[in-house]
């Protein structure tokens, strides 16, 4: 399918936050309590629609286990945007949430878009992290922030379609050389107007970041 | 690059001595060449050698001889090689073993190399290597003569010594003006190969389809195929003679398994067919398409036809009891191991034989010792589980790293496997057991303690054994093995994605070199493959099959790193055609989930390390997993924050 742009999109969090149903829950719209856990990553993707324009998100859900850090770490080139997750229900996860952040702002590209994602907003009744302290520490560190629940799909949709829209805003803002593959963003054939519109675009399988 | 020079080879003392006999005195040990009518009335043999042979097999004393010619017609040169009747050394070699290596009229046209081998002690013999970079099984010149017939081969037509190494002859060496013009003149493809399924294959390497590959673009050292097949095959022998010497005995006992063999013939002869077109095909699309794909060096689709055996059916209850005595030990564990490497295991055989394979049981105790070891080993496990299920809930409050383990565990139970019957539903008391075993097996090895992916390994072997305890200590030795996987600085998985980039370097130097511009030498993508033992790769039975068939540990303990060079080499030509990067390799990687053909595979893994020998062990720095740890202490040393 021809899109616009391609935004490649990384999940990181804690282990059992919710990222593979997050993942699920956008592409397939559906929630599936029973699947299995993620070893190294797993890939989704989804048409989306941002000012008239087909956007591909290309989504990458990483395993969140500790021991696994140093290869997520590589899955990091070429992200334009991340969903950083951690599951309300569990304080640790949350306060885990600043070593993902330095391992984002060291192996990523400066001008990645990170959404923090408060999951399993539908358990309010075992929630050990309170709305406020979300919304205080995506402010402290600059970051677009939501709860959610990959249960109910509330602002399932939202988390990655305002991170894309942010990633758009960037791109008519002139923040990113589009032509750098390594900002994560991919120019297609679906018609982007202005100088680059008759590059030799990139289909979905050709090209690459370290290019 | 063929970087040949046009050396004037009566250099050579060799040569130089040959030159001077002329082939003539050579022909056959006082044999006129006129006795020979059975050519055609135009051709003549120009080069005749009697007892020249092949082992087909690892073991010398399986052997075929023949009768070696070079044979002339309108000023072609061909080579035949064609096996005595009725005289065998071994009567399992059967006719079809005959036919599948007969060398019927080849035209020096189809050679892209000839490499000798003259060792001071032991046989001569020549590897003939052809355009297509298929080589034939070394040809062993019983009674000498390796060098009348380099020297005849010269007489008739042009060869140049490769200037990488002495013992080299480069046959079509198109970089030679001189060659170039020879093979203008299309040759006739007179060529008339054996019907067998293997040698079908012949007739797929014409020289034009070689001859664009040799013209497009500036050349890369690893497309030299002629000479790295023949290193690689040389390194085949060294194995050949080492296990000449010490294999007789064991003879006795593989004519057992040949039987199976023999039945499967059929079988695998069709699939053997088939599967070599289809690459081969695909190799045409991608060679016309606009980005140059750099050859296989290896081919070793048509490569393991020759070296890779036929897969066997599992074995059964019956041939299973004749492995044992009448106290229950298993007479020969090595030739158990081999049968099983080559079909696997019965289902129901399983629980049995999976517990000398992973070691918990000594294949050398009898049924009472296994009964009596069973009963300890309850209760040892009885003993581990109890340290956890005694901690009091004041008493675990205290205690950080086991809530947290019990935690990690406790999330990942629920998530794995569990659409398969026998995990799933609500309250599924074998995923209860996975639970227990994992927090058990973290206090028993609680430096290691658990990581994500041990219930990926646990899962199938409590499937199996269906027992606690007993799945605990299987579970307990496969570890030993693959517990270096999850230490927390990954050490294990580094050292073999070190060893997997260090035999691709060996066995497919193009591809690494690729792997090496694009800045994947991690060998990240094949992660999951190793971590896991390829569990997420395929269904979950041909995943059981695939692990007792690793755990064989033959024909290497290392046959997984082969198994993946096996599987990447099947898709060489889609990664380099299509330029993928690391993520788009990863992606690729990750999709090739279920869609990988078990069996056709683990026959290329065994070719490639047939073919890697020696050199491919020594690409193994040692201790890297599954080979047990060099050291027995401290092996799982964590820093403090561990799980």
């Amino acid at each position: 399918m021809s899109y616009a742009y391609l935004f490649k999109y990384i999940i990181i969090g804690d282990t059992g936050v919710g990222k593979s149903c997050l993942l699920l829950q956008f592409t397939d719209k559906r929630f599936q309590p029973v699947h299995d856990l993620t070893i190294g990553v797993e890939f989704g993707a989804r048409m989306i629609t941002i000012d008239n324009k087909p956007i591909k998100l290309q989504i990458w859900d990483t395993a969140g286990q500790e021991s696994f850090r140093s290869i997520t770490r590589s899955y990091y080139r070429g992200a334009a945007g991340a969903l950083l997750v951690y599951d309300i229900t569990r304080r640790e996860t949350f306060n885990h949430l600043a070593s993902w952040l330095e391992d984002a702002r060291q192996h990523a590209n400066a001008n990645m878009t990170i959404m923090l994602i408060g999951n399993k907003c539908d358990l309010a009744h075992r929630r050990a992290v309170s709305t406020e302290e979300g919304e205080q520490f995506a402010k402290e560190h600059g970051l677009i922030f939501m709860e959610a629940s990959a249960k109910t799909a509330q602002n399932v949709e939202e988390a990655f379609i305002n991170t894309a829209g942010t990633i758009y805003k960037k791109i008519q803002d002139g923040v990113f050389d589009v032509s750098n593959e390594s900002y994560g963003i991919k120019v297609g054939y679906g018609g982007i107007p202005g100088p680059s519109g008759g590059r030799d675009g990139s289909s979905s399988q050709a090209g690459g970041c370290c290019s | 690059m063929f970087e040949t020079e046009i050396h004037d080879l009566s250099d050579d003392a060799d040569y130089a001595a040959a030159s001077q006999q002329g082939p003539s005195s050579k022909a056959g040990h006082g044999i006129s060449n006129q006795s020979y009518s059975s050519e055609p009335e135009n051709a003549e043999i120009v080069y005749l050698k009697d007892n020249v042979t092949i082992h087909p097999t690892q073991y010398a004393t399986e052997r075929i001889s023949g009768r070696l010619k070079l044979v002339k017609q309108d000023s072609l040169l061909f080579m035949s090689w064609i096996p005595y009747k009725g005289q065998s050394s071994n009567a399992r070699l059967s006719e079809r073993d005959k036919n599948l290596y007969t060398i019927r009229a080849v035209p020096f046209a189809d050679i892209r190399s000839i490499r000798r081998h003259t060792p001071t002690i032991g046989w001569q013999y020549v590897i003939v290597v052809l355009s297509s970079g298929l080589a034939y099984p070394p040809l062993y010149f019983y009674n000498g003569g390796v060098r009348e017939f380099i020297t005849t081969v010269k007489q008739h037509i042009v060869i140049v010594r490769s200037s990488e190494d002495a013992n080299v002859f480069l046959v079509n060496n198109f970089q030679d003006p001189l060659q170039r013009t020879l093979s203008s003149l299309e040759l006739p493809r007179t060529i008339s190969i054996a019907k067998s399924a293997s040698s079908s294959s012949f007739t797929n390497s014409p020289s034009d389809g070689n001859l664009e590959r040799l013209d497009g673009g500036p050349r890369q050292k690893g497309s030299d195929a002629a000479r790295d097949i023949s290193i690689q095959v040389l390194e085949k022998f060294s194995l050949v003679t080492r296990f000449a010497r010490e294999t007789t005995s064991q003879l006795f006992r593989e004519s057992l398994v040949d039987d199976y063999r023999a039945n499967e013939n059929k079988k695998s002869n069709r699939s053997s067919q088939d599967k070599p077109r289809e690459i081969v095909s695909n190799d045409v699309r991608v060679t016309r398409s606009e980005v140059p794909v750099p050859s296989d060096p290896l081919e070793f689709d048509k490569l393991s036809l020759v070296w890779g055996k036929p897969r066997q059916p599992p074995l059964g209850p019956e041939e299973w009891a004749t492995f044992l005595d009448s106290e229950g030990r298993i007479e020969d564990f090595t030739a158990l191991k081999k049968r099983i490497f080559y079909g696997g295991v019965e289902h129901n055989l399983r629980k049995e034989i999976w517990a000398f394979l992973l070691g918990y049981y000594a294949h050398d105790s009898t049924y009472a010792e296994r009964q009596h070891v069973m009963a300890v080993m309850k209760s040892e496990y009885e003993t581990i589980k109890n340290q956890w299920q005694s901690i009091s809930p004041e008493q675990a409050k205290r205690f950080t790293k086991f809530r947290e383990r019990k935690g990690l565990i406790e999330r990942d139970v629920v998530r794995t496997d569990r659409s398969l019957p026998f995990y799933e539903g609500d309250e599924n008391p074998n995923v209860h057991l996975l639970r227990n075993i994992l927090l058990t097996y973290s206090f028993y090895n609680f430096d290691l303690g658990y990581c994500q992916g041990m219930s990926d390994l646990l899962s199938p072997i409590l499937f199996i054994m269906e027992d606690e305890p007993e799945s605990f200590w299987c579970f307990v030795s496969l570890m030993e093995r693959l517990g270096p996987n999850f230490n927390r600085d990954q050490n294990g998985m580094h050292s073999q994605l070190f060893a997997l980039s260090k035999l691709v370097e060996l066995l497919d130097s193009p591809l690494h070199n690729y792997f090496k511009q694009k800045d994947c030498l991690n060998y990240f993508f094949c992660f999951r493959w190793i971590l896991i033992q390829f569990k997420r790769e395929f269904e979950y039975d041909k995943t059981l099959r695939l692990w007792e068939v690793l755990w064989t540990h033959h024909p290497s303990e290392h046959l997984h790193l082969y198994v993946c060079i096996a599987i990447l080499k099947r898709q060489r030509a889609k990664i380099m055609q299509e330029q993928m990067s690391f993520d788009t390799l990863l992606k690729f990687i990750n999709e090739l989930s279920g869609c990988i053909d078990l069996d056709a595979v683990l026959r290329d893994a065994e070719a490639l390390c047939v073919c890697a020998g020696e050199n491919g062990a020594a690409s193994i720095p040692p201790g890297t997993p599954p080979s047990l740890p060099v050291e027995d202490e401290c092996i799982y040393q964590q820093d403090d924050e561990a799980l």
